[in-house]
């Protein structure tokens, strides 16, 4: 388990981590969400000793990272940081010894190339073995990467924003086997994300961070909500429910419309319109004479708009009178 | 069973290459009557010119060759920047200097007092120049090694200006001229067999170090310690090599380069080739010095530098073609332009 204590760390004047305290559970993957800035990076990267610790402490398993040497830590711990700046011709194959480092010193015993093969095969890099890494495309090259850190196994695996320039079928390839590793070998993953929606689908536990600070930190279900996101990143986001799965739309609202509109062709965009509007109405106080007017103007110009038959215009008018009276 | 499977064709020739060159460089030399067959007659003289000047001479090419070619490697490695080398990072003018303070305050030393002083001078410039470096986050990877010629430029500058001031600027003239010629001084050259063999047991540090801070920090190394350790090794060769045989340009830069385009950047892999690479480079450059003007001698270092420049620019060039083809940027032609500067 690894307990991170009060850390405070700042580069100048700048607080980048304030006070941060964190477990992280066993045998689970954690997503650190948040904007730019927010010290998510620096998190991680405190959490597994790239930098050094200022204030506060981190615990592996009850022992402070201090103590504990970095050999030792460097079989505990992986990090992998974004490796599409790493301009080094080493074939895949080579890639995956260094991560023997740590248990063998640059000496492969039998334990060793057994590690590895594993490693490879797991990763299904097998063909492309004898390829030099800067010769891969992304994908392969983020999966030559994680084979290595495979093969140093560790319990423990940070990674930093690993779907950086991968397309979506690599960053949902990527994600598959990042589930795939705490599942078939058990182990516990924290991972960076810029795409709320990914984390959304493949995390077991959110953290949030702004500021410096965690604000909010939980199971998908509970932290995938309207509010803890919109005060995360300072933006409107909103939230749909999809096969049991909650999908974020976070772009602009004329976007968000326009799905509306598709919607409304099975009668569900309606629906979801008149939520809003009552969502509105419920945390703004309005007079009820404007609430109508406001409904009504809405619906009417809704209703122009995508030329509906009127007695469906008389059913909204009664469902909002219906509603009226409810509220 | 490994290391003989890992002996491929690439190798052999170089090996054998090697071999015929270090037999050519053997029988080479103004006394002409020495040859196979009065070696196998067991004639005294011929046999004395092999043991007294011919063969320190052809391993003094060997040794600083190999060293050189090692120093340039790791120091492409430590700075993640395939334009650097000994001579590009001010290790080699900062040798000179010490050098020649050594001689003018020391008068005439053991070659292993001057490696000393060379020694430590090497290692404060460079130790300097990679802080200073470091520090400055320069994104465009040949500004480094423009900013390491400066450097250098300045660091000799101070050399000439001590030198002038004590007149002893023939010896500098001396000195500052690579030439296999100096025989008295080649001892020293087997010092750097023990910065090779470090860096030999420590090559995987080396190429993991060569994948950046953070990767080599994940992978449990102390990353200041073996940049210090590397930078001690480069120190230590550019001193001994500039003691014994003076300043041997491009070595350090286009050894490595080559080598790492056929076998990678795993140093573990690739050192054995890269040394017998340099050696046979330089044993060329010098069975050509020594044949130009026959029975004299040119200075090695012009023929370094004319044959090197040439392969280097058609190396640049070549990789250029290469990086278009696959539709990659690996050299800029702003490299290139920067290379052809030295």
């Amino acid at each position: 388990m690894i307990e991170i204590r009060n850390i405070v760390q700042s580069y100048g004047r700048n607080r980048v981590l304030d006070d941060v305290s964190l477990t992280i559970e066993d045998r689970s993957i954690t997503a650190l969400i948040g904007a730019n800035g927010a010290g998510k990076s620096t998190l991680l990267g405190v959490a597994s000793r790239l930098l050094p610790v200022i204030s506060g402490c981190v615990l592996l398993d009850g022992i402070d990272l201090r103590d504990i040497k970095t050999r030792e830590i460097a079989k505990a711990i992986a990090v992998l940081k974004q490796t599409q700046s790493i301009a080094v011709r080493v074939t895949v194959s080579e890639l995956v010894e260094f991560g023997r480092f740590p248990h063998c010193g640059g000496r492969l015993k039998q334990v060793d190339k057994d590690k590895i093969e594993e490693s490879i095969n797991f990763m299904d890099l097998d063909d492309i073995r004898d390829k030099y890494i800067d010769e891969l495309s992304g994908g392969q090259r983020q999966r030559a990467f994680i084979a290595m850190i495979l093969a140093q196994d560790t319990r423990y695996i940070f990674l930093d924003e690993p779907l950086n320039n991968l397309d979506i079928k690599y960053s949902v390839e990527m994600m598959k086997i990042i589930k795939r590793l705490v599942r078939d070998l058990n182990k516990t993953i924290i991972i960076v994300l810029h795409d709320i929606n990914f984390a959304a689908a493949y995390a077991d536990y959110i953290v949030a961070m702004k500021d410096g600070k965690i604000t909010n930190r939980g199971r998908v279900k509970d932290m995938v909500t309207c509010d803890v996101l919109n005060n995360v990143f300072d933006h409107k986001f909103n939230i749909i429910e999809h096969h049991g799965r909650r999908i974020c739309l976070y772009y602009g609202s004329r976007k968000f419309h326009k799905s509306e509109k598709m919607l409304d062709k099975r009668g569900m965009g309606r629906q979801i319109h008149m939520q809003k509007c009552l969502h509105h109405f419920s945390k703004h106080e309005v007079s009820k004479a404007k609430m109508k007017k406001v409904l009504e103007h809405h619906l009417s110009a809704y209703m122009h708009k995508h030329k509906k038959h009127d007695y469906i215009n008389k059913m909204e008018q009664r469902e909002i009178r219906t509603r009226e009276h409810v509220h | 069973m490994d290391y003989i499977k890992s002996i491929n064709f690439k190798r052999l020739i170089i090996i054998s290459l090697f071999v015929i060159l270090v037999i050519a460089s053997m029988l080479i030399g103004a006394l002409e009557s020495v040859t196979v067959k009065s070696l196998f007659q067991g004639d005294q003289t011929s046999w004395m010119v092999i043991w007294s000047s011919r063969l320190p001479r052809t391993l003094a090419v060997i040794l600083s060759a190999a060293g050189l070619s090692v120093a340039g490697l790791i120091m492409q490695a430590i700075s993640r920047n395939k334009f650097m080398s000994p001579s590009t990072a001010g290790a080699s003018d900062a040798a000179g200097l010490g050098i020649m303070i050594a001689y003018i305050a020391l008068n005439t030393q053991e070659g292993i007092i001057k490696t000393i002083f060379g020694f430590f001078f090497a290692l404060i410039a460079t130790l300097l120049f990679t802080s200073v470096i470091n520090r400055m986050k320069i994104r465009e990877v040949v500004y480094v090694p423009l900013i390491g010629m400066m450097y250098g430029g300045l660091i000799s500058a101070i050399t000439t200006l001590i030198c002038y001031h004590f007149d002893a600027m023939q010896l500098f003239a001396a000195i500052n001229q690579g030439s296999f010629a100096r025989i008295g001084s080649f001892a020293t050259v087997y010092i750097i067999i023990v910065p090779v063999v470090l860096a030999m047991f420590y090559a995987a540090r080396f190429s993991i170090i060569g994948l950046g801070e953070d990767f080599s920090k994940n992978l449990g190394l102390n990353y200041n310690r073996v940049v210090f350790l590397g930078l001690v090794i480069i120190a230590l060769i550019s001193a001994a090599s500039y003691t014994a045989v003076g300043p041997l340009p491009f070595v350090g830069l286009i050894i490595p380069n080559m080598t790492t385009t056929f076998y990678g950047d795993n140093i573990k892999k690739s050192m054995l080739d890269l040394m017998f690479f340099g050696a046979d480079f330089v044993l060329i450059c010098d069975i050509i010095s020594r044949l130009v003007i026959f029975p004299f001698e040119m200075s090695v270092s012009l023929t370094i530098s004319v044959i090197g420049g040439i392969v280097f620019m058609g190396y640049v060039i070549a990789t250029m073609r290469k990086g278009k083809y696959r539709g990659k940027k690996s050299v800029t032609p702003s490299t290139a332009k920067a290379s052809g500067e030295e």
